[in-house]
């Protein structure tokens, strides 16, 4: 295009087209999908001959029993131990791990030190650097690889990730005084079932997720906390319900044009008598579409700013999706100060994706 | 000021009698009990609805009736719970800055010391004493749970 020419008028485009060229969307997946591979050293040995390979794979399966991701013979290289494992010499720790006296004669010739990968890939990349190394076993995971590049969602989806992200964007200037704000959805139809602000309190504990949480529940006849704010009613007989949302923002998003297509409401508690439900009922309620709405089971959140420690551990307990947020915070726990949904020990794992501009 | 452990059990066994995970918490100002709860999840649909929760939201209230600054309260209270605070409540604790944690038994799923270091996150030190009444609050929890967590997600299906 002529650099002099007038500019496009790019404002009378529909808003989808805008957003692409703001947001990127990028998976933010734990240390073990990281490029850079770690290695550790090992002792190796060469064989004499290929007839000793199989009496010597058969003991050092059972009395050492490393390297489960790598192969443990490459050509006539057999790998031994990691040289960190060894406090005196490699023959007195043969002995002590009662290893026969033909095979340590075998493993104790032409023994050398070499590199290899610490840890299994877990993504083509990092297979494709570990090869270099030393031969290892692979299993491809499509939705790994697919997180990692990006493919995981599809256009459709994608553009409405980033209306997510836009109206994050567009709520906390217009009605938070450009605090944090907070969007949880259903992301079956998709559709919006509770915005939260955090300028309803000065509390240092009442951040915009624990409000949100506390919304969501509004949307399961529960919540905890007393609000400021009035909430949309229900009509009668309806199907879904959208008392998680304040009339302050649901207002705010009928009266805009480019809303207009959104759609509002949660799903309505499948039990729906009046009867306090045992928790013997939700034994395996974590399944959205199968037993209906339960805390924020296979809902999606939308935050303006990275989640602090509590708030990110409350949506653990909360049972989240995934996480999609904007910008980084200083105590931020998902990438900044820690990564939470990296910690293999919680008994439960969103995703967490971050905007890219 | 473990004999405040009691009182957190009596909230403990209140929280059981109401079908919710019984851990029971009280928060502890000159030695006087100003906040007490148990577990509310179940009945709020709010999963985030814990004991210490309970109490740092009955604090709250407490500083608005008697005029208190709420920052310096909170660095002055003990709390007492027969369970390790989760990483949720932990990182509540540590900002808030109190002046310590006296729990029971340990959280080996959830626990703000024994899974993740939240002071090390957090960037603040607290006195946390352990081991309090342990088994009587680990027998609460075994009872509820009969070696099953109905609340936990089905376990056969392992996530990729």
């Amino acid at each position: 295009m002529d650099a002099c020419s007038p500019p496009v008028a790019k404002r009378a485009k529909p808003v989808e087209y805008d957003l692409d060229d703001l947001f990127g969307i990028k998976a933010l997946l734990s240390d073990e999908y990281k490029q850079d591979i770690r290695l550790i050293k090992a002792h190796s040995c060469q064989l004499e001959s290929k007839q000793q390979l199989q009496a010597v794979i058969q003991e050092l399966a059972k009395k050492l029993p490393h390297f489960q991701h790598l192969k443990r013979v490459h050509d006539r290289n057999v790998l031994i131990c990691p040289t960190a494992d060894i406090e005196d010499t490699l023959e007195q720790h043969l002995k002590q791990h009662q290893i026969s006296d033909h095979v340590l004669e075998a493993l104790c010739r032409n023994v050398n030190v070499v590199e290899v990968p610490a840890s299994s890939a877990k993504l083509r990349v990092q297979y494709d650097q570990m090869i270099k190394y030393w031969p290892c076993k692979f299993h491809p995971d499509k939705y790994a690889e697919s997180l990692q590049n990006g493919s995981n969602f599809t256009t459709s989806q994608r553009l409405y990730h980033k209306r997510m992200a836009q109206l994050l964007r567009n709520l906390s200037r217009d009605l938070n005084k450009g605090q944090p704000v907070a969007i949880c959805v259903d992301p079956r139809q998709p559709s919006i079932v509770a915005i939260a602000g955090s300028n309803e309190s000065a509390n240092t504990h009442k951040h915009c997720v624990m409000w949100l949480v506390d919304y969501v529940a509004r949307s399961q006849q529960g919540g905890a906390w007393q609000s400021q704010l009035d909430f949309v009613e229900d009509e009668q007989n309806t199907t879904k319900t959208l008392s998680g949302l304040p009339q302050t923002y649901y207002d705010y998003l009928q009266g805009h044009e480019h809303c207009e297509d959104l759609q509002y409401g949660a799903e309505l508690p499948r039990r729906t008598n009046n009867v306090e439900f045992q928790d013997d009922q939700l034994t395996s309620a974590d399944n959205l579409s199968k037993y209906g709405p339960y805390l924020c089971t296979g809902y999606d959140i939308y935050l303006l700013r990275e989640p602090c420690l509590m708030c990110a551990m409350a949506l653990v307990h909360s049972r989240v999706k995934r996480i999609f947020f904007l910008e980084q915070s200083q105590n931020g726990a998902l990438v900044t100060s820690f990564q939470l949904h990296a910690v293999k020990e919680l008994n439960h794992h969103y995703e967490v994706f971050q905007f890219t501009t | 000021m473990a004999a405040f452990m009691e009182e957190a059990l009596v909230e403990a066994r209140r929280a059981r009698d109401a079908g919710e995970v019984p851990v029971g918490c009280v928060f502890v100002h000159g030695d006087v009990i100003i906040a007490r709860g148990g577990n509310e999840v179940n009945v709020h649909r709010n999963a985030t609805r814990h004991a210490e929760f309970i109490c740092i939201d009955a604090t709250l209230a407490y500083c608005r009736e008697k005029h208190l600054p709420a920052r310096q309260t909170f660095s002055e209270i003990s709390v007492v719970v027969t369970v390790e605070p989760c990483i949720m409540c932990s990182a509540a604790l540590h900002t808030l800055a109190v002046k310590e944690i006296i729990y029971g038994c340990e959280n080996d799923r959830f626990g703000g010391k024994t899974v993740v270091d939240v002071a090390a996150v957090v960037g603040q030190q607290i006195n946390i004493t352990g081991g309090v009444r342990a088994e009587e609050a680990m027998a609460l929890l075994k009872e509820f749970y009969k070696g099953d967590n109905p609340a936990a997600p089905p376990v056969a299906k392992k996530r990729k």
